[in-house]
Formats: structure tokens, sequence, C-alpha cells
């Protein structure tokens, strides 16, 4: 059956079509693309609907095939996408098909409230400052295409400036609501999006990091207290790599199960600490990853976050949003092992085949240095003496990497030179891991820091006997790395950035300019929007109140309160004196009222002069008559002839007619109570 | 006026015993110079109610009794040739009456329903070139059998449209049929003598617009049709048509009432003769016990300021 076109010309549709659209393809990393191409058909539809290119809709039978169709697809791909991306595909797949289908009133406020919470959603994957104006904008959108719905003959101007003004209304609540809501972590546990996986990972094969580094991505920012450390110290821990196995180092198995007891058990890691300290604010750009960043020996008192053994930060989900938490830094403070025997075992454990050259190498060096010191003395001069490059472009290495890289390619990232440096240490019976994390940052002005995902970096760590000592091996071939960058690092080769756009462009002046004006705006959204927690909501509480104490905060609170009542108080004030004014119909809806609360109810649909009849027949004679005044001075005032002309003697003779009725009822009442007693007594 | 309007009343409930309400309305709907449908199933007293309702008014009356063979010849009236003359003369057909009663209408074929209803509309006649106008007051009472009965043609909803009210007469009470059965059976078919004159009636219908309708009333009217578009229970919604009709109607119930203003309970007593023909469709099968106006009129607050 072809239907007549409800769109034709119909902007409340056009515009629910464009949000739905655009909120879609926002989502294009959760959503699966054939769901977004049947979203773009709709869409397509809709707007030919609209334009009256095409004048039926589909039938019905046609998108009820469409959708089984669809829904044995989604069924058989869908289900290994977990609960909440599987439900969003199928949000979205709903949505494109109820789109097509749209008719009447009930299918269009269906589509816009869930394009409310498509929006919503959107938000959880998004959260840019540009998104969120983005999401804004539709959501305005949204309220266009309402008003449109609802009077569809205004103009576009009229109804912008109708919803500009709902909105402004709107604001001030808005920020109140920011302001004193308090945050709440998420309800569920978020599944991580494919693809959409940047930074550092927990195995690491040294290539990876080359290719990670290619990345000009944000990973983190910070904001100092006090002074800032120098660029080669600023060694942001996230991971260590203990376990090995000739080609990839990863976070030993062994050490996720004990952080997993010791989380259970809330049993947590409190160092010993001494010495200066450094205290920053570190702002975390969501990565669906938990570790989190902080130089050694980074505390932090924050309950989300958890201090590993190993000296990292991690935080107990993965990072969906941005976080934002403080962290004091004891530098001069030396890492001991927790338990020094696990340490060690761990350390040492070796694949047991492979690279066969190094090996030999590192046997013949054993013998030669005996103790630790001399020992990573004679590793660090080989790289040294020999022709090392620093690169971001080395060769795979696919058998025997160590071997390969130390002996024939002598070209690497920083994992290769970690890597290889780790590995001939345990080979000679020295505990060491590889750490990952960033080295550097790039300071903005006074205010931030920002570290990209460029910045990666890996390291050594040997145990010695006062604690895990750091060595870098890097710094023996590129110092430069240290204390100008990547940048510099691999400026000979000319290979930073060198598929980004954004490298072209840094040529000119101003465009390096807008970057930072960009960043900075960015900056202060994570900080303030993202990033406003329990922590902020308290200080700008205090900033406002001074000390927080109960009273003062339900005082604000009833002031807050006061302020609203009085504002709507303002407004509506004409509206309400109104009301107050004494009609003849508010005579009578007193007289209804009061007639309520003795039993009888007007239904609602029945006209005066009738309930007055039904008055008649349940109650007493004097009581039904006065009200059969009331209803005729009713129906004087609202329906004949001049009726609101004469009004003020109506007025007069109601208010007695109503006393009247109201003692005739008390009579009653007490009467019948004077029965019941009577009753009760005998 | 009053009395001799309640007279009328008195005269034919004599004739069609225990249904005053309905022979109010009837009245009504003349008063207020619309058509009337009446829909029952045969012996409910259709044809009685219309022969009384001509005779109280003195006004002329002929029957259309309507078949399916029945030509819009048969009914209007035809051109002969007079050889006399040597030209066509026009020979009025039983239409030309101030009460017509086009018996079992949905039993003729569309093309004589149409004409019918459109000379209902039109208040003339035109055959071959020639305009006739009908008399004034000209007054049509349809009667319908209910539609799932074998052999009719259903109006559709734009004819029904036509109709300003359609009342069920439905079967008499226990104590009116009684009374009916011990009549005598001479004084069943009691003359009626006529109590209002037809220019009486016309006076009447001219000063129909002089009964006041507040603001208050027409706000309630608009909020009963606005509730017949919004909602989804009603097959069609009710048209300015409509609307306008239940003004008129209203009125005229009130000018019955002996009021010179409209209240709430006007509009209700009308509602179900005047809407639900509108409401429903004529496709699906209805049954008669779920009233969709009553349906209407418990949604609506005729006080809502």
């Amino acid at each position: 059956m072809n239907r007549l076109n409800p769109s034709a010309y119909n902007h409340a549709h056009l515009l629910l079509t464009l949000v739905l659209c655009a909120s879609s393809f926002t989502l294009f990393t959760p959503l699966q693309t054939w769901i977004l191409i049947l979203v773009g058909c709709a869409g397509i539809i809709r707007i030919s609907l609209f334009l009256n290119w095409q004048k039926h809709q589909i039938s019905v039978r046609t998108i009820n095939l469409l959708a089984i169709l669809s829904a044995i697809v989604l069924a058989t791909f869908g289900w290994q996408l977990g609960l909440l991306l599987g439900m969003l595909n199928l949000l979205a797949l709903a949505c494109s098909l109820k789109l097509m289908l749209l008719a009447n009133r009930r299918d269009y406020f269906q589509l816009i409230g869930i394009q409310f919470f498509l929006i919503g959603t959107g938000l959880v994957f998004n959260q840019s400052i540009l998104f969120s104006l983005l999401y804004g904008m539709l959501t305005l959108m949204l309220l266009l295409s309402l008003a449109f719905h609802i009077s569809p003959s205004t103009s576009w101007r009229a109804q912008t400036m109708r919803i500009a003004k709902m909105s402004l209304q709107a604001l001030p609540l808005c920020l109140m609501l920011f302001l004193i809501i308090p945050k709440l972590g998420p309800m569920w546990q978020m599944p991580v999006g494919k693809g959409s996986e940047t930074g550092l990972s927990d195995k690491v094969t040294p290539g990876d990091l080359a290719q990670l580094a290619r990345s000009s991505e944000l990973a983190f920012r910070v904001s100092f207290e006090q002074q800032v450390p120098a660029m080669n110290q600023r060694y942001w821990r996230a991971l260590v790599l203990e376990e090995f196995d000739g080609k990839t180092w990863q976070t030993a198995p062994y050490r996720d199960t004990l952080r997993r007891r010791y989380q259970r058990t809330n049993n947590r890691f409190n160092p010993a600490v001494s010495g200066p300290r450094i205290d920053y604010q570190v702002l975390s750009e969501p990565s669906q990853k938990p570790w989190l960043f902080g130089l050694d020996v980074a505390i932090s008192h924050d309950s989300k976050i958890w201090q590993g053994r190993e000296y990292q930060l991690l935080s107990r989900f993965p990072l969906q949003s941005g976080i934002a938490y403080k962290v004091s830094s004891y530098t001069q403070s030396p890492l001991l092992p927790d338990i020094e025997v696990l340490d060690r075992r761990l350390n040492l454990q070796l694949p047991e085949s492979g690279n066969p050259r190094t090996r030999q190498w590192v046997k013949a060096l054993r013998e030669q240095h005996k103790t630790e010191g001399e020992l990573i003395k004679a590793v660090s001069e080989y790289f040294i003496q020999q022709d090392f490059r620093y690169t971001l472009n080395p060769n795979p290495m696919p058998v025997d990497p160590v071997d390969q890289f130390l002996f024939e390619e002598q070209a690497g990232f920083c994992a290769h030179y970690a890597g290889a440096m780790t590995y001939a240490l345990r080979l000679a019976g020295i505990p060491a891991r590889m750490v990952t994390g960033y080295l550097g940052g790039e300071m903005r002005g006074d205010a931030y820091m920002s570290i990209y995902q460029y910045d990666a970096h890996a390291w050594v760590e040997w145990l010695s006997e006062d604690g895990w000592k750091r060595l870098d091996p890097t710094a023996l071939v590129s110092p430069l790395r240290l204390d100008f960058g990547l940048q510099q690092a691999v400026a000979y080769e000319d290979s930073f950035l060198a598929d980004s756009p954004l490298r072209r462009l840094q040529q000119f002046a101003w465009v390096n300019e807008f970057r930072m004006l960009l960043d900075d705006m960015d900056y202060l959204w994570s900080k303030w929007i993202l990033g406003f927690n329990r922590d902020n909501q308290e200080d700008v509480l205090k900033a406002l109140l001074g000390e927080l104490s109960t009273l003062r905060l339900t005082i604000a609170g009833l002031a807050l309160v006061a302020i609203t009542a009085i504002l709507l108080a303002l407004y509506h004030y004409k509206h309400w004196l109104v009301l107050a004014k004494k009609t003849p119909a508010y005579y009578y809806a007193r007289s209804l009222k009061l007639l309520d609360d003795n039993g009888i109810t007007r239904p609602h649909w029945m006209g005066p002069e009738d309930f007055s009849k039904q008055v008649q027949q349940s109650m007493s004679t004097d009581i039904s008559h006065i009200f059969e005044h009331i209803t005729g001075c009713y129906l004087q005032s609202c329906y004949a002839r001049g009726g609101n002309t004469k009004t003020q003697g109506l007025n007069q003779r109601m208010r007695t007619l109503l006393n009247q009725l109201k003692q005739g009822l008390k009579k009653k009442k007490s009467s019948v109570r004077d029965a019941q007693r009577i009753d009760n007594i005998s | 006026m009053q009395t001799q309007i309640q007279q009328a009343v008195s005269q034919i409930s004599h004739v069609i015993l225990g249904k005053e309400q309905e022979i109010k309305l009837a009245l009504t709907c003349l008063v207020a110079g619309g058509h009337l449908l009446i829909e029952d199933l045969p012996g409910m007293g259709k044809t009685t109610l219309s022969n009384a309702l001509a005779t109280v008014f003195g006004l002329g009356f002929s029957r259309i009794q309507f078949t399916s063979d029945l030509l819009p010849a048969d009914m209007l009236g035809v051109n002969i040739f007079d050889s006399q003359r040597q030209a066509f003369s026009f020979h009025p057909g039983p239409l030309f009456q101030q009460v017509v009663l086009a018996d079992e209408i949905n039993r003729a074929s569309p093309k004589t329903q149409s004409a019918l209803l459109e000379a209902m509309e039109e208040h003339q006649v035109s055959l071959d070139g020639e305009t006739h106008e009908l008399p004034s007051p000209f007054f049509v009472i349809g009667t319908q059998n209910p539609q799932h009965q074998a052999g009719t043609y259903p109006l559709p909803e734009s004819q029904l449209d036509r109709f300003l009210m359609r009342i069920q007469l439905g079967y008499p009470n226990w104590q009116a049929e009684k009374d009916m059965l011990k009549q005598p059976r001479q004084k069943d078919v009691r003359p009626l003598s006529p109590v209002i004159s037809p220019a009486a009636l016309l006076e009447l219908q001219q000063h129909l617009d002089e009964v006041h309708a507040s603001d208050s009333i027409i706000d309630y009217i608009l909020r009963l049709v606005t509730f017949s578009r919004e909602s989804e229970h009603f097959p069609n919604a009710l048209s300015p048509r409509a609307s306008k009709a239940l003004l008129q109607s209203a009125r005229s119930w009130a000018m019955i009432d002996d009021r010179d203003y409209l209240i709430p309970e006007d509009v209700q007593a009308v509602l179900p003769a005047v809407a639900e023909h509108r409401l429903r469709s004529t496709l699906t099968d209805h049954p008669t016990q779920t009233s969709l106006s009553q349906l209407l009129l418990e949604q609506v607050d005729p006080l809502a300021a």
C-alpha cells in the first residue's frame, strides 16, 4: 500500500532527518558501516520526500522485510560487539528504519526522543570542544524541529528566535546543575571501541613505539604548581614490561594477578618517600587504557587512582573520558622493590633460545667484567663506540631481533635500545626491565605542558642494592632526544611527523599560532568542563562560600531556591494576578471544590446544569438549592448575552452564596458527626 | 412559541410512545433547517415519525420509497411535451413537497442518491437546463436500514455529512410498548392536527441566529472538534462543517428550551445526533454499543478555561 507523503515541505521532518544523519555519522567508530549506509539511505529518502521528488512513502511491507534482514545481519555480526555497542548499533538501525517509515505524530515523537538519547551517547564517544559544540547545535536543531512540528507555518526566523530565547532561559539552570550536581562515575563498563586505540600498549615489539611516535595526538597535559623539572628529567612512567619472549616485551601476567588480588582486598601500596617534592595535576586524554602517567616516585592520594607496586599509576577503569588527578612526585626518592625476591625472579626471566650472537657476546663481556657497574659500562660503551643511529624508520627485524639490531642494523628507535640493553643485562644476570612512557613535553607559556604521542619513550631499569635505577641507552646514542625532543633528534633524517599534513603547515607562523590557540582552548575545556570533578566542585564552592559547613551549604541552597522562586514570581506575577481576580468562574470553581471535599465530584465532562441536577439528587434541598443558584449565576456570567458586563453584581451574589454553601456543608458535617457520636454512645 | 413546540412534542408522543428525546431532536433538526437521517431496523416507527412531523407543522408531505431501480426522474419530475401548447411542460415529481420522506435511502442506486442529496444541498432542481426552486421550508427525512442488511448501497461519508443529524429510534421500553399494544386499533391512526404554522416555523428559523453563543461555548465546541482531530480513537475527524452544524443544532435546541443563550448542555444534547455519523467510518461494521460521540463527550471538559 502506498501512503501519501507526510514529509513534503515539512521542516520538522527535514530537521529531524538532518540531525539523525549528523549524529549517526559522528558515531562512525562505534557504528558498523552498513548501518551508516542505511542511515544515509533513510536520509536521502526523507529528503527526496521533503522536496516532493518522490510522492509516496515506502510501503510498510518493504520496510518490514528490510528490518528482518537487518536484524538477521546484526544478530549474526553484532553479537561480538558487546552490550553497549550492540545496543547502540541496534538503536541506530531502528532509527534509520523508523525514519524511512515516519508517518504520524507518534513515530515523530519517538524519533525525537531517541535522537536526544543518541546525542547523549555521542558525548560518551566524542568529548572534544568541537564535538561538544556540534552536539549542542544538533540539540538546538532538534528543538527547532519540535517547534516546527507544533507550529508549522511560523517563519524560520521567528522559530529560531523562539528556540534561542528558550535555550537562554535554560542556561542558568544548566550552569547551576553543572556546578551543584555531584559528579558520578560511569555506571557501566564501557566496551573498548575497535581501531580507536592510540597510545601505549602493554605489549611492545620495538618497532611499535616508532609507529606511535608518528602520531601528533595529545597524550596528556600537566600543570605544575611549582618549578618545572628539566626536559631530560621528565621521564613519565606509564608501564613496566617484565616479560620477554625473544621479540616482544609485555607486562608480566603474574603482576596483573597480584594486582587484582591487592585491589580486591583494597591493600594499597604506600611506598616510603623522602626528599624534595613536586606537585602537579595531570589531565589525561581518553585512551581506553587504564594506565596513567607520573614522574618517579609518583604518589597520588586520589581514590580513583591505584598505586602500582612497580611505581606506576593506574586508573581503576579504562579511560573512556579524560581524567584529572593530582600527583606528588618525590624525585630523589629511591625506587625500592616491594618484594625483592619476586622482582629478582621476574626480571631475570629469559626466553630459552634465540638471539645466539647476543648470548655469546654477553657471555664474553661477563667474563671480562665481574661487577655490575663495570658490565653496564661495557654495554654502554658498545653503543657509543659502534656507529648506532637513532631513527624513526627502523628496518623490520623479524628473526632474532636483538642480534639483528646489535650487530647488523645498528639503527633503531628507543624501544630497540631499551629492549636490547635489558636483554643483555638479564643475560649477564642483572635483574632489569623495560619501562615505557613519555619523555619530555612541550611547555605552553607558564600554564601547562602538553605531552604528545610522539613523546613516547622506552628506557631501562636495573635492580641495584639501593633500588631500581634508571638507565637510558637512547641518551648514549642520541643526547638530542633527551634535551631537545624527538624533532631535533631525528632532524638529520627529516622523518619527524613525515606523514602528517601538520608538518607542512608548521612553516607558517600563523598556523602555529592558531594551533596553539586551539590547544589553549582545548586545555581549558578539558580542565574546567571535562575534568570538572568533585575536587573542583569543592574548590568552586569554597571560593564562593568560604569554609564549607553544613549550615552554609544549607543556606546557600535555600538562597538559590529562593532566588529562583523570586525570579519565577517576577516572571509570572501578571498571570497570577489574573487568576487571583475573583470572577464568577472562580467562585464556581470554589464551590465545586467544596462539594468535591464533601464527596460529590463533578465528572470532568459534565456540564454545569446537569451537575446541579446531580447535586439535587444526592444532597439535601437547602444545599442543592444554594448550589443551583450558584450554577445559575455562573451560567449567566459565562454563557448569557452580555454576561461578562454585569460581573460586579454577580460576584457579590456568588460570594454570599458561596459562604452559605460553606456553612450549610459544615452544618451537615457536624450533624453527621453528632449522629455518629450518638450511635457510638448507644 | 415554547408552548407550541411543547404541544408538538406531546402530539407526536401520542403517536410514537416513549421517545420524547428523539422527537425533540427531530424537531431541533427541522427548526435548525437541516435534514434528518433516521437509521433503524424496519418497524421502529420511522415513517410514522416523519408523517407526524409533517402533519404537526401543517406542511405538505410526500414519501418516496427508494428501491434499487428508482431513477432520478422518478423523484425529481419530468418534462412532458404538451401537444396543445406545442411546448414541454414540467411535471414536478414527489420531491417538490415541504417534507419529503426518503424511505430506505440506502437501497437506491448511488446515482439516485446523489440526485437527492444535491437537491437537499441546493434547495433547487435543475432539469434540461431549467432550474426549479424547491418549496420552503424544505425538509428531507432520510431513513436507512443498518448497512449490514442485504441489497444496500451505503451512503459515503461525504453524503452523510449533508444530513444535519442522524438519530436512532431504538426499541421502545417495556411500558411504552405495553401502552402501544393496549391502544385500540383505530386510535393507532389517530389524526393529528397542525400546531405550528409553516410561517411560524420559518420565523423560528430566522430567529435562530439571535440565540447567544458566548466565547466559552464556542471554545467548548472547538475543543470538541479539535479533540476529535487529534485523538486516534476516531476514524473520521469532525470537519468545520460539522462544527458549524453543532453550533446551529445547539442553538435550535436552546431555542426549543426557550433560552436565548447556549449552555454546554445544549451542545451535549445534540452532539450524539450531530457527530456520530460523521465520526465513524462507513467501511467498518459499527457495533452500536460503543458510541464514538459519547467517547468524545467524556473526554472534553466543558468548563476548562
